[in-house]
């Protein structure tokens, strides 16, 4: 298929920016679709498990024959294959797409990038194996074994290389800010993963260290890979939607070097409470508070570009699943910058609250915003239009009532959780009775989503089976061919919504 | 412990001084001079201003099958 591309390209001789964009996008097209192809995969695969986990929660029974199976493999399991299946996968293939088009470069070295994801699966599959296998190293985030966890280094080190060597022959001369981020993504946590990864298998990190080690590098793996990637898009995506400017490009540049400045500091406030000096996590408390700065910037600045048109979201699924994203990013920053307080912390810390936090990071802002640069990426590498408005929305509205319901629940429940457990008059065993009821309600929201993600699932795969229609849009394609084959259909019907 | 030391030391330099070294290079290329033009790059003349990029697919009926092959 990637012939019938090249020949297309030829249909667009002019140096037109329309053509150069084109252009750019096709180079992406093999190596982007796969990666994303290969996202949805585990997507599917990483909430299958979820539901798994979270019904064993409430019905101890369910599957218990197995040991495979256990909670403490199940969890670990979906937790890795969403982080390094589901959401670095598409964080990867957003963000090659993404440095193309800013740099205003076609993507090199694809072969490489098509073999690298290959390999990526490969230890994601083989990871997520050997933690089911009851091999897991119980350190959380880092469950993948040693002789898996550090050939993945290898992609990161790559990566540094990539990037590098695409500014280094960039046709855009400015770094716009969604480039900056990445950078964060591309060249800081690649740092950190190695550095994590080797301490934490190493003899020097025991104890109380491989745990500080551990929440340094986890805090880490959403604030300098997931954040940025999702940051990035969000300040590509608002804009480039809505043909309007960044309301004030001065702050999200502060906002980055903020994020860069103090992100990193915040790891050990999940240590609040545990055996650690307490100089260390007073270190991560001012960190998350400093965190207030850029996550202020970003959201002044979203809220303001997006001010006067908020009525887009009902017509652009982009536009509506990223700014749902840009809103979770304000909420569960300043939820998490308050939880690191130990006040707070005393009583939500060790309890479900917690997992709704994660949940609000990981899902409401930075899936939501996968969500949405997929879905205006992968039309402009496929050429084709998604095949439905309706399963669009229908996936928008599982997944956004899914995850409003699954951090309401978890929250209330585990700060309730959080207080009987430090009332020493309440039993443990009412505490875990009373529990009951929330972790149902975690269990339908998870279906929820997972019926969101199926719907989300059979999208791409038409998408990369070109079922959907020639897409239409001018901009992207100038050639005769192409924009003169749809057009009279489209503008014969009316639109579905 | 002394490799060790050294292995942890060098990767925090190296991670500063990236930092440093990306702030320094940022100011002196004029990368933070003009946050006018920097706020507008990602538009140009054939997306400009003012031009929503993103809509729901609209319903039409799918493609014979010959188109879709090409």
């Amino acid at each position: 298929m990637s012939e019938n591309r090249v020949d297309e390209n030829r249909l667009i001789p002019d140096k037109s920016d329309t053509a150069t964009r084109a252009r750019i996008d096709h180079s992406c097209q093999g190596v982007v679709v796969f990666w994303y192809g290969s996202s949805v995969l585990w997507l599917v695969l990483g909430s299958a498990l979820a539901l798994i986990a979270s019904i064993k929660l409430h019905t101890p029974g369910f599957l218990a024959d197995a040991a495979w199976l256990t909670f403490g493999r199940v969890r670990p399991a979906h937790l890795n294959t969403m982080i390094y299946g589901w959401a670095s996968m598409s964080g990867m293939g957003t963000l090659l797409w993404l440095m193309a088009r800013l740099c205003k470069l076609e993507l090199p070295w694809r072969r490489i990038l098509v073999f690298a994801g290959l390999y990526w699966n490969m230890i994601v599959a083989a990871g997520t194996w050997q933690i089911l296998a009851g091999n897991g190293t119980s350190i959380e985030w880092l469950e993948f074994p040693w002789m898996i966890s550090i050939p993945l280094g290898a992609i990161f080190v790559m990566l540094i290389a990539l990037t590098i060597h695409m500014l280094r022959n960039r046709k855009e001369k400015h770094l716009y800010v969604s480039q900056w981020y990445l950078f964060g993504a591309t060249i800081w946590f690649p740092f950190l993963y190695l550095a994590a990864t080797i301490l934490i298998h190493s003899s020097a990190a025991v104890g109380v260290a491989k745990g500080t080690a551990n929440w340094w590098f986890a805090h880490n793996v959403l604030g300098l890979w997931l954040t940025p990637i999702g940051l990035g898009s969000a300040y590509y995506f608002i804009p480039k939607v809505l043909g309007r400017p960044i309301h004030s490009y001065y702050l999200s540049i502060i906002g980055f070097w903020t994020l860069a400045l103090f992100y990193n500091w915040a790891g050990t406030h999940h240590l609040i409470g545990g055996p650690i000096p307490a100089w260390l996590a007073t270190v991560g408390i001012v960190g998350s508070m400093m965190m207030f700065v850029p996550v202020l910037t970003v959201a002044v600045n979203h809220h303001m570009t997006m001010v006067g048109n908020f009525h887009r979201l009902r017509s652009s699924p982009t536009l509506r699943f990223i700014v749902f994203g840009a809103m979770s990013y304000t909420i569960v920053s300043i939820q998490g910058s308050l939880t690191a307080l130990r006040h707070v912390n005393e009583t939500g810390h060790f309890t479900h609250y917690t997992i709704a936090h994660a949940h609000l990071g990981v899902y409401a802002f930075y899936t939501m915003i996968a969500f949405g640069s997929m879905y205006y990426v992968m039309p402009r590498l496929v050429g084709r239009e998604w095949i439905s408005s309706r399963l669009i929305k229908v996936h928008f509205w599982c997944c956004a009532i899914g995850i409003t319901m699954y951090w309401i629940g978890l929250s209330w429940g585990g700060w309730l959780q959080g207080t009987w457990m430090n009332n020493p008059d309440v039993p443990f065993i009412d505490i875990v009775k009373r529990m009951v009821p929330y972790l149902w309600s975690r269990s339908i929201a998870g279906t929820l989503m997972t019926i969101g993600h199926f719907a989300f699932a059979i999208l791409v795969w038409k998408m990369i089976r070109r079922e959907g229609e020639w897409l239409v849009e001018p901009t992207l394609f100038s050639s005769d061919k192409e924009s003169a084959l749809p057009s009279e259909t489209v503008h014969g019907e009316v639109a579905k919504s | 412990m002394t490799t060790m030391y050294i292995y942890i030391w060098s990767f925090v330099l190296l991670f500063g001084l990236s930092a440093v070294g990306a702030l320094a290079w940022a100011v002196q290329s004029g990368q933070l001079a003009n946050f006018q033009s920097g706020a507008t790059s990602i538009f140009d003349e054939d997306e400009p201003v003012g031009e929503i990029t993103d809509a729901f697919p609209t319903s039409v009926k799918p493609q014979p099958a010959e188109s879709k092959k090409t």
